[in-house]
């Protein structure tokens, strides 16, 4: 019976999937090729640039700026969230004007780097984060609020050191609602990532899609955007992961 | 004063921490809050001043070009015309996605078929798929309502696809028993149950909108907010481009507020953090 069950969902999943590739090679055959390319074109085209070096070059030139602004984004958020966990006063005169920057357009700023900071590397990484930065801050911030006062009033109670109270409480308490924040930020460094190499100089994936859409190759831009679906899903489920591995503790009323 | 400081003290004596929280919400925060914001602004305007070129967008700049910007016919269409394909854009996905959403929340065949397709293009980074965009709609404004549907649509579907599951399913029973049409359980049953869950798919939609509408605008170059900040920018006139960054600020954040206000006012029994 479960097995029954177990086979006729799998069964809906792979004949949607083989339903969605045949209507792909089918558009592709009966558009012109401006619009649209087949599967089968598509694939060609990608298993082409993997043969030819260049979709493992430009796949480690955009993981080299998404990881490097990921990172920068976790190391500047995550101790800053953590400070203001532990300064109340801090926390409440800096937390309004996270929550607006959290809600900023961050892509409206690009021209303003752009024309200040022209092309380099630098003013990529710092695109992305700007993407990734706040929702770090501002996870890490939500968890400092519910850190419950009667947690820090028991452990000062016990003569905790200043060391013991950040290991025993602020840390543990607000690490679940960082990787909130980190989850939050892969999503967004990767359109960081994507904006950066569009408007400032191109680079990595996001230069193959262009290249693509310039020269008319139509397999080769849907070659490059499937990879980054690839991509973006890989990481939303790592994020995910992440968050439930730490989550475990996070206690329900939160 | 020396009256606020008599109670406060009086209050520590019995609750030390009840007090502090209570002295934090009673004011001092406002002129905390307003102290920051001076710092920062005079942080901004110190560093720009000393380290960078005189074009840059500066809080003193800001404010003396702000009142001739927000009068300007050219800059108030360009507003008009982002902040209209938002909205446009932004009820497309919302109709579409609530409905592709509870279908695929209540017949799970549909949900197995699409849930693959719909997962990814939530991953998906919109601005990936510009270019695939213009090639389909020329340099045009209906490339921007696409974009925005695309940006929007998918965070939509999944959420009502998530609020369609949570119904209770007494509800449900309840409603077969007395033979109710799927129609009117739709309407009457799924459609309220769901509803902290759409109006939490309706903020994160609205984000990623705005986005998509302003990354249209840069890469087709047609005339709204993005564009404005892209060509003054170009131009050198920082303190113009800002003006519109923090009208889009401000939409943002104000669309977020009024959606938390109505969830509280509307539905007050629904407390999803």
């Amino acid at each position: 019976m479960r097995t029954a069950a177990a086979l006729s969902r799998n069964a809906i999943v792979v004949l949607s999937l083989a339903l969605g590739a045949v209507l792909w090679e089918l558009a592709g055959h009966l558009t012109s090729g401006a619009f649209w390319a087949p599967l089968s074109a598509t694939l060609k085209s990608l298993l082409e640039a993997a043969g030819s070096g260049v979709l493992l070059r430009q796949g480690a030139s955009s993981l080299e700026l998404y990881l490097a602004g990921l990172l920068v984004a976790i190391a500047i958020g995550a101790p800053l969230g953590l400070l203001l966990a532990r300064v109340a006063w801090l926390r409440v005169a800096l937390e309004d004007y996270i929550m607006v920057l959290y809600a900023t357009p961050m892509v409206a700023l690009v021209p303003f780097i752009l024309s200040i900071m022209g092309f380099g590397f630098g003013p990529k990484v710092l695109v992305v984060v700007l993407f990734a930065v706040f929702p770090v801050l501002y996870n890490t911030i939500e968890g400092a609020r519910s850190i419950r006062p009667e947690l820090v009033e028991v452990a000062q109670a016990f003569r905790s050191s200043e060391w013991q109270l950040w290991r025993d409480v602020i840390i543990p308490y607000t690490l679940p609602y960082t990787l909130t924040g980190i989850r939050q930020a892969i999503a967004r460094g990767l359109v960081g990532m994507v904006v950066a190499e569009f408007f400032l100089s191109p680079s990595g994936l996001g230069q193959m899609i262009m290249m693509g859409s310039q020269n008319f190759d139509t397999a080769g831009m849907l070659a490059a955007i499937f990879i980054i679906v690839l991509l973006g899903v890989a990481l939303m489920d790592f994020g995910r992961y992440l968050e439930r591995r730490f989550a475990a503790w996070r206690g329900t009323g939160s | 004063m020396a009256g606020n400081g008599l109670v406060s003290q009086a209050a520590s004596v019995s609750l030390p921490a009840a007090a502090e929280r209570s002295a934090v919400a009673a004011g001092s925060p406002l002129v905390l809050k307003t102290a920051a914001g001076i710092v920062l602004l005079a942080l901004w305007e110190g560093v720009v001043r000393a380290a960078a070129p005189a074009y840059v967008a500066r809080p003193s700049g800001i404010v003396t070009v702000f009142f001739q910007v927000i009068t300007d016919a050219q800059f108030l269409a360009a507003a008009g015309a982002t902040l209209l394909a938002v909205g446009e854009g932004l009820l497309v996905s919302l109709v579409a996605g609530t409905l592709t959403g509870f279908v695929m929340g209540r017949v799970p065949a549909v949900e197995q078929a699409l849930r693959y397709y719909v997962n990814s293009l939530f991953a998906t980074p919109m601005v990936a798929i510009l270019p695939l965009v213009t090639l389909w709609f020329g340099y045009s404004a209906e490339a921007r309502l696409a974009t925005v549907v695309f940006a929007s649509f998918f965070s939509i579907a999944i959420n009502a696809c998530d609020g369609a599951r949570s119904v209770p399913p007494e509800y449900l029973e309840v409603a077969r028993s007395f033979r109710a049409r799927p129609l009117p359980t739709l309407l009457h049953i799924v459609f309220p149950s769901s509803l902290p869950y759409l109006f939490a798919g309706v903020r994160l939609a609205a984000g990623r909108a705005l986005i998509g509408a302003v990354v249209a605008e840069f890469f087709v170059s047609i005339p709204g907010l993005g564009y404005y900040i892209l060509f003054n920018s170009r131009t050198f006139r920082h303190n113009e481009a800002f003006v519109a960054v923090i009208l889009l600020v401000a939409a943002g954040v104000g669309f977020d507020a009024s959606v938390n206000r109505l969830a509280r006012r509307y539905l007050p029994w629904a407390r999803r953090t």
